[in-house]
């Protein structure tokens, strides 16, 4: 497909999604799995920053534990702290370079190790605040041209609206509200995995994948299905294990 | 940004020994939100509240009145996981909470705002701020009061354990950053058939107690090289999967 053609289909998916009610963590997973597809880079993150100015993972292109540990990893160093606090983009890291590692010893490493040689990040931007960022990962030394960039900003802006739109159950009344409300949803979302990897004796990844596909298929929201589970509201037999589950 | 008299407050919850001895750090607390008075409940299953914060009458009466009716901003930020911010409870609608307009009108609480504490499904409890005149809090106060809320949180789901010899805890703040800890969480509360703040409570007694991270203890769970007893030890050994059901 086109490149124009891959971009207005996003924008049509994101209409369609701000209009109904949405969930807010499949949307933003969703947007970065089409991060993906448009920029050619291996792994994408949205990291948003809670009340005490730590980023915190919301979504990833690949739900799986290991791409999440090393965007967890950023929340004191690495180059989507670096663009939260600036308020301006990072693009092309060298993963490689000395002064890269030097700089983030922690982080560097384990993205290396992941299979990534360079990384990019791009503010997530709201009124002149900056409330967040998105990570992207490249395996193959590509860079990203300054078009790309253009379009990973816009991509970016689209997941702080997103954010901020979100209806949830509760009168989110305020923007920290809402931002709140968003990062509260991430962590029932993990519990849940492990609730359910113990029920099934899979891996979270596994059990995560067979949750996303149930929710998607019975048009439920991810995070409220994930609360009604976690509250002990739902009966989780009705999912059908992961394929691999014996 | 939290402000230097929250942080203040912060430092002196971390010195405390119980919730009991802290009624001063709560007056600190509602003088640096510029609120008359605030309350924290904790969640002590069901719906009941146990108050275990309560600067002044207002405040505690408020409370209790919200708690006993089932309805107003308390239950609301409880049920819905989200601060419920009323800066002027004369403008509420009507119908918003019918029995609290009535009741509440004899109390000196004009403004009230409630922040959930918890961690993800965790809901640990709730803390309210009452203020005698109308008007909003400031962006700073709110962010300031979120800062409060969760650090109570923690505080009440044990992650102050001072170490040997008044070291520091022996995981760090951030350990909740981590996906793995909210996993392993999850698996726990299966396992033992605990409810996820017990879980979360036994995972840090046990990563207390073998003085490793909970983020090293919490990746050994998910990855079913640990598995904790009923007693919250862990025999380090890859269990047999157990047949359950």
């Amino acid at each position: 497909m086109a490149r124009e053609q891959q971009l207005t289909k996003v924008f049509v998916e994101v209409a369609d999604s701000l209009i109904d009610d949405f969930d807010l963590i499949d949307f933003l997973q969703r947007l970065s799995e089409r991060c993906v597809e448009l920029l050619d880079v291996a792994a994408c993150g949205v990291l948003l920053a809670d009340e005490h100015d730590v980023l915190q993972v919301l979504a990833a292109s690949d739900e799986n534990t290991r791409l999440l540990e090393l965007f967890a990893l950023q929340y004191d160093q690495g180059p989507c702290v670096e663009c939260y606090r600036s308020g301006r983009p990072r693009t092309n890291i060298d993963l490689a370079d000395p002064n890269v590692s030097q700089a983030w010893p922690e982080f560097t490493p384990a993205a290396l190790q992941s299979g990534f040689l360079s990384t990019n990040a791009i503010p997530m931007r709201l009124r002149g605040r900056v409330i967040g960022a998105l990570g992207l990962f490249q395996t193959r030394g590509n860079t990203l041209s300054d078009a790309d960039t253009a379009l990973a900003q816009a991509l970016a802006d689209v997941a702080t609206i997103a954010i901020l739109q979100q209806r949830t159950l509760a009168h989110s009344e305020t923007e920290r509200g809402q931002l709140q409300y968003a990062l509260t949803s991430r962590i029932v979302l993990e519990q849940v995995k492990g609730i359910l990897a113990e029920r099934w004796q899979v891996t979270p990844d596994q059990a995560f994948a067979a949750f996303r596909a149930y929710a998607r298929s019975h048009h439920h929201q991810l995070s409220h299905l994930a609360r009604l589970i976690a509250d002990g509201e739902f009966d989780t037999e009705q999912i059908p294990r992961s394929p691999r589950h014996r | 940004m939290i402000s230097d008299g929250m942080a203040e407050v912060l430092r002196l919850l971390q010195r405390d020994e119980g919730f009991d001895a802290a009624a001063d750090v709560a007056v600190l607390a509602a003088v640096t939100l510029g609120v008359s008075g605030l309350t924290v409940s904790l969640a002590t299953g069901g719906d009941r509240a146990e108050l275990m914060w309560c600067t002044d009458e207002a405040a505690g009466s408020f409370e209790d009145l919200q708690f006993t009716l089932g309805e107003g901003p308390g239950p609301e930020a409880v049920r819905g996981d989200a601060m419920v911010l009323v800066p002027d409870l004369a403008l509420v609608r009507p119908e918003r909470w019918p029995a609290l307009r009535v009741e509440a009108a004899g109390l000196a609480a004009r403004a009230v705002f409630c922040f959930p504490m918890g961690i993800g499904a965790i809901r640990v409890g709730v803390l309210t701020l009452v203020r005698r005149t109308a008007g909003p809090l400031t962006d700073g106060q709110v962010g300031d009061a979120q800062v409060l809320a969760h650090a109570l949180a923690g505080r009440a789901l044990g992650s102050v354990v001072p170490g040997p010899n008044g070291a520091a805890p022996a995981d760090s703040a951030d350990a909740l950053l981590h996906a793995v800890v909210h996993q392993a969480t999850g698996m726990v509360s299966v396992q033992l058939d605990v409810s996820l703040p017990q879980a979360l409570l036994r995972l840090r007694a046990y990563a207390y107690s073998s003085g490793r991270p909970l983020t090293d203890v919490s990746r050994d769970v998910v990855a079913r090289r640990l598995r904790l007893d009923l007693n919250g030890n862990g025999d380090g050994n890859p269990l047999p999967v157990s047949d359950k059901d």
